[in-house]
């Protein structure tokens, strides 16, 4: 009677366990990227989601991971939405896809004890993949058009003295 | 009477001991800043709040609301001004970052955001703090800031239309000249 009691009790624990796991992930997400640097130090990379379960899971406490730096989700007002974000020196952000890996806690605890016991944390399947794509950061024009300029009129007066130059010769 | 001097300090070192206990709870130091080099009129304004906690135990339930970009004087166009973090663990940072713009220019006082949190477990209530403040800054018009940053291409092109005639037109009466000459120069050689 008593073991039945404790193997109802595990059972009752296993099932809370997968309710409160994600089932089948959905996200629909925005994302921004300050694509115009010319006036920032850094270039902010944001995005928002709301994450469908299929089992209705709601307020779960979700860990990002972004090229090697882990990040909290923050949670917003309205329900399932969070936001994942972060700054990158003008100079030194990348253009292209950008994957943020999220984790649940169980994940983000296996990937914790992965890392501790020097195992590779990347054998730890992420709840879901939200791609955001930077495309490109405008930092100014590539050349000045003061420059171009003096250096069009250098060219006109180069060309023209030469000829100038070559009839007189 | 040694005895009880002995007493005294046992139980006074335990109650110190306990005190520290207590002590275990999270300090949150909040920063807010603004990571721009110009604040222009309709042009993206990045901020970041950032919230060390300088504690022994994990903050929880870390709530940062920002009032102080009103819709009348900015467009929102990326993060939320309110965001829960649920756990941020001892001796760590967590950011947040938010996007808005500016709809106006002229001078604004950049203030400071609200952090609620839990700085214990068992916490009843909620503990407040106040995010560093940014502080007055000027918000330049975008005719100011294209006069200034813009690449004048247009400007420049204008400038070379301008230029055209006083170089064409000279160019346009050698040449002429040099081919009839040229022309002159074949037929005296045919002959």
């Amino acid at each position: 009677m008593n073991r039945l009691i404790i193997f109802s009790i595990l059972i009752c624990g296993i099932s809370e366990i997968f309710a409160e796991t994600c089932q089948k992930p959905e996200v629909i997400a925005s994302a921004y990227v300050t694509e115009d640097a010319t006036i920032l130090t850094n270039v902010a990379f944001t995005t928002q989601f709301v994450l469908k379960c299929s089992n209705g899971v709601k307020g779960i406490t979700l860990y990002a991971e972004v090229d090697g730096k882990s990040l909290p989700a923050a949670r917003l007002s309205s329900d399932n939405k969070y936001q994942v974000s972060w700054t990158e020196d003008v100079k030194k952000a990348r253009s292209g896809d950008y994957n943020i890996k999220l984790y649940d806690d169980e994940r983000y605890a296996a990937i914790r004890k992965a890392l501790r016991n020097g195992e590779d944390p990347n054998s730890v399947k992420p709840l879901v993949v939200v791609v955001l794509n930077n495309p490109g950061i405008y930092r100014g024009p590539w050349i000045n058009s003061e420059l171009l300029a003096v250096l069009l009129a250098a060219l006109v007066s180069y060309s023209a003295f030469s000829s100038k130059f070559k009839l007189l010769a | 009477m040694k005895w009880h001097i002995i007493f005294a300090a046992f139980a006074a070192f335990l109650l110190v001991t306990y005190a520290e206990e207590e002590e275990e709870a999270a300090r949150l130091l909040v920063s807010k800043q603004l990571l721009n080099k110009y604040l222009v009129e309709n042009m993206d304004i990045v901020i970041k709040y950032t919230v060390y906690n300088v504690g022994n135990a994990a903050a929880l339930e870390v709530e940062i609301t920002d009032n102080s970009f009103h819709p009348d004087h900015f467009t929102h166009v990326s993060g939320e001004l309110n965001a829960r973090i649920d756990r941020v663990p001892p001796y760590t940072n967590v950011s947040h970052i938010v996007v808005v713009r500016p709809r106006k220019f002229g001078y604004f006082n950049f203030t400071s955001a609200e952090v609620l949190y839990r700085h214990k477990e068992d916490a009843g209530s909620l503990q407040f703090a106040a995010s560093s403040e940014p502080g007055e800054a000027i918000i330049v018009s975008f005719r100011d800031y294209d006069k200034q940053f813009s690449s004048h291409v247009i400007d420049w092109a204008a400038f070379a239309v301008m230029t055209l005639p006083s170089l064409a037109i000279p160019f346009a009466l050698w040449y002429s000249s040099k081919s009839k000459y040229e022309k002159l120069l074949k037929t005296t050689k045919k002959h």
